[in-house]
């Protein structure tokens, strides 16, 4: 024990006295620190935790490459080794005191960035501080044991000096220490994932930025242990007293032994991708982060109120303060300031009723269409228009969640998305016939991906627990005997009465698609949150809407679905044509539904929904009866049918509801307060209010006068990022 | 260890470096309190003897206890036990000397005192000193010092005053000299005569790895087939005709005629008669001196070799 206190005392004073330790472990990496601090406007943001792993990772690299490396074999070729060789000691001391005082020396310096950055750059003291330097801790020891190795292997200092080059390089470029790797193509990414360096960044931002723990980290940290363990042994084995012992030239192969854990890492990286998706996460929160201060605009609070004049300061994803008037002095919130004279500021409008998978159209060639890249596709094409927020009533489940789970991790861009996943009906029931003609095999899996069944009471309590487990937001059910030669098998009451007790227990928001009173009676009465369509064929009752309000029921009238088929059976493609729909519709789509429209294949389709029965003067008088009678109303689109195509799909539904005699307020309290209540996301959506999501449309025009200036998008803010709206459809 | 077995014993050792046969086949015997010394030219063989029986080289063949451990299978005990000072070593620059008797005493199980140690090799002025500013001769008294810092019975050597200068070799033999009136165990190398007659109770004469003389100092010189020899020089030339005196063998004039060399297998004897004769001769005696075969004559009379190129 004597015999490692003294040596590691040693070789601490020894580093301290040599400049190039010092140069290489703390001059060089604070260098780096105030350069990057600059670039990445560390004091506006998360840039600082950035600069922070990205300069922790630089210090790493060099005091193990270059202090455990270089010194040892400088060591050995100056025969210093050799005079420890005739005392009773064994490599083992000498290799953990130098593992040890990599550490020692490393540690302070930590510290001292922690320190800059906080008193500097305001960056607040990471709340994960003890796994930062459990994990800092392994990636020192484990970068120590690769230096070890590369003295262990290298039979002369300029042979080491080549290894350790060979190392430090791409480790140092490719990590993500110096650039950022948002700013890789994929291909490099891959490579970057075999390398130990780019988990150590990855690591240390997301502990910095997420508070992470250590346990989020564990395989990364599990490589760097093993590397340590079994670089040390390695080492151990190799060592080598004098420069006389020369060392065959295939013991550089043990330099590779060392690094496979992270050759299994980055295999498995392959296959899993996750860290590359961690990466995506972290530059995604990074660019969240930002602080700026909206100002000069109208402010519609969502809760129906307004301030003509307002600011809105956006920090760290959230709305920070709202203020009447000017707001404050930018410099002295640390602020970038986004002059919106003219502008009003909405919170991000929400459709409450999409189904993401729906093609909304034609596409000239069906088959290359895929569900998976379609959903992301036109989750981007929400943001683009402004609508920040969207629930899926009826996807297919497993590429629903993954869509979800991508967009809402920031992975990929795109609307925040809420799903029921699949939807419950009965057999030959709603929701059935679109996959008639698909062929058996395939038939079978989309059916159980898009739909439940059940077929008794317990079956259906089963069927929504099991969906609750799979993690959905809400549960639709089906509630429609069909008209106008479209017949449809409506579910069993009893069976309804099961899953919508079921639904209850699990404390789900209940969806209720209906056709026409006596579904919206049962929805009613089974407590339903809200009604979906209503009617498009009957006059709702206004004790019926009465019962709605007492109990809180949202109705969603989704006019625009109504529209649509009207205009499709007509052979109108008006709303093709509208400006945003151009902008964010596929091309292929919108090629593909005009071209289909104009020809006779589409007959068939158009002649069945001509004698469908939607009457939008019914539709259209049931909603504004429901607002007469006080019941919360929600805006849903029902988007993915034909015509109503993904993207500004919130916009035209509001427009029909003005156009319908509802008060633009009140419409636009819909689209968004009331839509976040329904969804139960109101504690961070929906409204602009300190604490919030920062999730906020800005247009031109006062949609309070004029609903249309809803289209007239000046900027997106989403969670706090201000959107690159020509950016979005890049990612696909 | 029973105290009357040899602190090290030898028997037929062998090394090879690959093709490099350096060490031969060598037997010797040390006796606990000896000195012993290994003389010999450059590549003899010495560094790699020594170094096997320090626990630092393995061997090819032969029987080998050191302090009755053997220095390949039981290396951690033995090192432990004795004292080593390399011959080619370094320390790092920047370690003063203080840390390093330090770091090097918490190796050992047994201690020296440190402070103690620093006044004998007369250090204590250089404790805070840095490696890197220290002389040669203050290099190598803080190797002998490292060499001690376990206080041990036995101490290895490798050529301790190579390279340095007249005046330092004699500070460091006036230490080996105490260390040896200490009883202990010294197994040094050396090129010099003197050194190995000043200091060694015993001498093995090496050359390319095999023991071709082994014995005292006195008894080596001795061996030597040379007898000793009387150098006589007289004021007028000496006559040619010379009588054979008493137990001498031969005798030469050197070209001015005035300088006579007598080899005598007596000395004492030769001299007395020589002396007579010449004053017989009525001739002035102005330079008389004895001179006595040296180990290096020894040596050169064995190898066919100087000792240092
Ligand atoms: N590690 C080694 N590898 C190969 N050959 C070696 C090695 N060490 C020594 N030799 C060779 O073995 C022979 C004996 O070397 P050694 O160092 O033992 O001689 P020495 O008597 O100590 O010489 P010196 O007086 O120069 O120190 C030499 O020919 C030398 O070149
Ligand atoms: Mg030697």
């Amino acid at each position: 024990m004597n015999t490692y206190k003294a040596l590691i005392a040693l070789d601490v004073k020894l580093a301290l006295r040599q400049k190039s330790v010092l140069f290489f472990n703390y001059l060089f990496p604070l260098v780096f620190f105030f350069v990057f601090a600059q670039a990445f406007h560390a004091e506006r943001g998360a840039g600082m935790t950035i600069v922070i792993a990205m300069v922790m990772i630089i210090g790493i690299l060099g005091n193990g490459l270059f202090g455990a490396g270089m010194r040892a074999v400088q060591e050995r070729e100056a025969n210093i080794l050799r005079r420890y060789k005739v005392t009773p000691i064994s490599p083992a001391p000498l290799l953990i005191a130098s593992t040890v005082t990599g550490w020692m020396i490393f540690m302070p310096y930590v510290f001292v960035m922690f320190g800059l950055a906080h008193f500097i750059y305001g960056m607040p003291w990471p709340k994960s501080m003890g796994s930062i330097l459990i994990f800092v801790t392994v990636g020192i020891a484990g970068f120590r044991a690769i230096g070890l190795i590369l003295a262990a292997v290298a039979n002369s200092m300029q042979e080491s000096q080549i290894l350790i080059q060979l190392v430090y390089l791409p480790m140092l470029f490719l990590s993500g220490a110096t650039f950022p790797l948002a700013m890789f193509p994929p291909w490099l990414l891959v490579v970057t994932q075999f390398l130990p360096a780019t988990y150590l960044v990855t690591g240390v931002e997301a502990m910095l930025m997420r508070d992470e723990g250590i346990m989020a980290n564990i395989q990364p940290a599990a490589a760097l242990l093993l590397t340590m363990v079994v670089g040390l042994f390695i080492a151990y084995k190799l060592f080598r007293w004098e420069k006389e012992e020369k060392i065959r030239n295939s013991a550089k192969l043990w330099l590779g032994v060392v690094l496979t854990p992270f050759l299994c890492l980055g295999l498995w990286q392959m296959h899993t991708k996750s860290n590359a998706e961690k990466t995506k996460t972290l530059q995604r929160q990074l660019s969240r982060s930002e602080t700026f201060l909206i100002r000069g605009a109208r402010i519609v609070i969502g809760d129906g109120s307004v301030i003509e004049n307002g600011a809105v300061l956006v920090r760290g994803g959230k709305i920070a303060e709202v203020y009447a008037g000017n707001g404050p002095d930018p410099k002295t919130v640390n602020a970038e300031v986004v002059e919106a004279a003219g502008k009003t500021v909405l919170p991000g409008l929400i459709d409450v009723h999409v189904h993401l998978g729906g093609p909304a159209g034609f596409y000239p060639d069906m088959k290359s269409y895929d569900p998976d890249k379609m959903m992301l596709r036109n989750l981007a094409a929400y943001l683009y228009s402004g609508v920040t927020t969207v629930r899926s009533v009826g996807d297919l489940l497993d590429n629903i969640l993954k869509a979800r789970s991508k967009v809402n991790s920031g992975e990929v861009l795109g609307a925040e998305l809420f799903t029921c996943g699949p939807l419950f009906t009965a057999n030959g029931g709603h929701g059935t016939e679109y996959f008639k003609q698909l062929p058996a095999g395939i038939r079978e899996n989309a059916e159980k991906q898009f739909s439940r069944i059940p077929g008794s009471a317990e079956e259906a309590h089963q069927q929504v627990d099991d969906l609750k487990k799979a993690g959905v937001d809400c549960i639709k059910v089906i509630l429609e005997s069909g008209a106008g030669g479209r017949v449809y098998n409506r579910l069993d009451p009893g069976i309804f009465t099961a899953i919508a007790q079921q639904v209850h227990a699990d404390q789900l928001p209940l969806a209720i698609h209906t056709g026409e009173v006596r579904d919206v009676e049962d929805a009613v009465r089974a407590q339903a949150n809200s009604i979906e369509h209503g009617s498009f064929r009957e006059t709702i009752p206004g004790t019926l809407f009465d019962q709605m309000a007492r109990q809180g029921t949202f109705y969603d009238p989704t006019l625009s679905v109504g529209e649509a088929f009207k205009d499709f059976a007509a052979g109108r493609i008006d709303l093709l044509k509208r400006s945003l729909v151009q902008q964010v519709g596929p091309p292929e789509l919108l090629r593909g539904t005009e071209e289909a429209m104009a020809s006779k294949d589409t007959e068939e389709i158009r002649a069945s929904l001509a004698r469908y029965p939607i009457d939008m003067q019914i539709a259209t008088a049931n909603l504004k009866r429901a607002y007469e009678h006080k019941v919360p109303l929600v805006t849903g689109s029902d988007a993915g049918n034909f015509l109503v195509v993904h993207g500004p799909t919130a916009q035209r539904e509001l427009e029909l509801w003005v156009q319908a005699g509802i008060p633009p307020a009140v419409a636009l309290q819909a689209a968004t307060s009331n839509a976040a209540r329904l969804l139960g996301a109101d504690a961070h959506i929906g409204t602009i209010r300190p604490g919030h999501d920062a999730d906020l449309l800005v247009i031109d025009g006062n949609p309070l006068e004029d609903i249309t200036a809803t289209e007239r998008i000046s900027s997106v803010v989403f969670k706090g990022e201000r959107i690159d709206r020509t950016e979005l459809f890049e990612q696909h | 260890m029973p105290s009357d077995s040899p602190a090290i014993s030898v028997l037929g050792l062998k090394k090879s470096y690959g093709e490099v046969h350096a060490v031969k086949g060598i037997d010797f015997e040390i006796q606990t309190g000896e000195v012993f010394g290994l003389l010999g030219p450059n590549g003899a063989g010495k560094t790699t003897t020594v170094e096997i029986l320090e626990g630092l080289r393995p061997r090819s063949a032969g029987q080998v206890a050191v302090l009755g451990f053997d220095p390949d299978r039981q290396r951690q005990s033995l090192k432990d036990r004795i004292g080593v000072c390399l011959q080619a070593t370094n320390l790092p620059e920047k370690i003063r000397v203080r840390e390093a008797l330090q770091v090097f005493s918490s190796f050992y199980t047994k201690h020296a005192d440190l402070n103690q140690l620093l006044r004998r090799l007369q250090l204590e002025e250089k404790r805070e000193a840095f490696y890197g500013t220290l002389s040669g001769g203050q290099k190598q008294r803080l190797a002998l010092a490292l060499a001690l810092v376990n206080d041990p019975q036995l101490v290895f050597l490798d050529e301790p005053t190579t390279g340095l200068d007249p005046q330092v070799r004699v500070e460091i033999h006036s230490l080996l000299e105490e260390l040896k009136r200490e009883h202990r165990t010294i197994l040094m190398t050396t090129h010099y005569i003197e050194e190995a007659e000043r200091l060694c109770d015993r001498v093995a004469i090496v050359d390319e790895g095999k023991i071709i003389a082994l014995d005292t100092p006195s008894r080596l010189q001795q061996q030597s087939r040379h007898a000793s020899s009387i150098v006589v020089t007289c004021a007028k030339a000496l006559p040619a005709d010379r009588p054979a005196w008493a137990e001498a063998t031969q005798s030469a004039l050197d070209s001015t005629g005035r300088t006579l060399t007598v080899n005598s297998r007596r000395p004492a004897a030769t001299l007395v008669d020589l002396v007579k004769w010449i004053d017989q001769q009525g001739l002035e005696l102005t330079d008389v001196h004895l001179k006595q075969p040296t180990l290096e004559d020894v040596f050169i009379e064995l190898t066919g070799k100087s000792l240092r190129e």
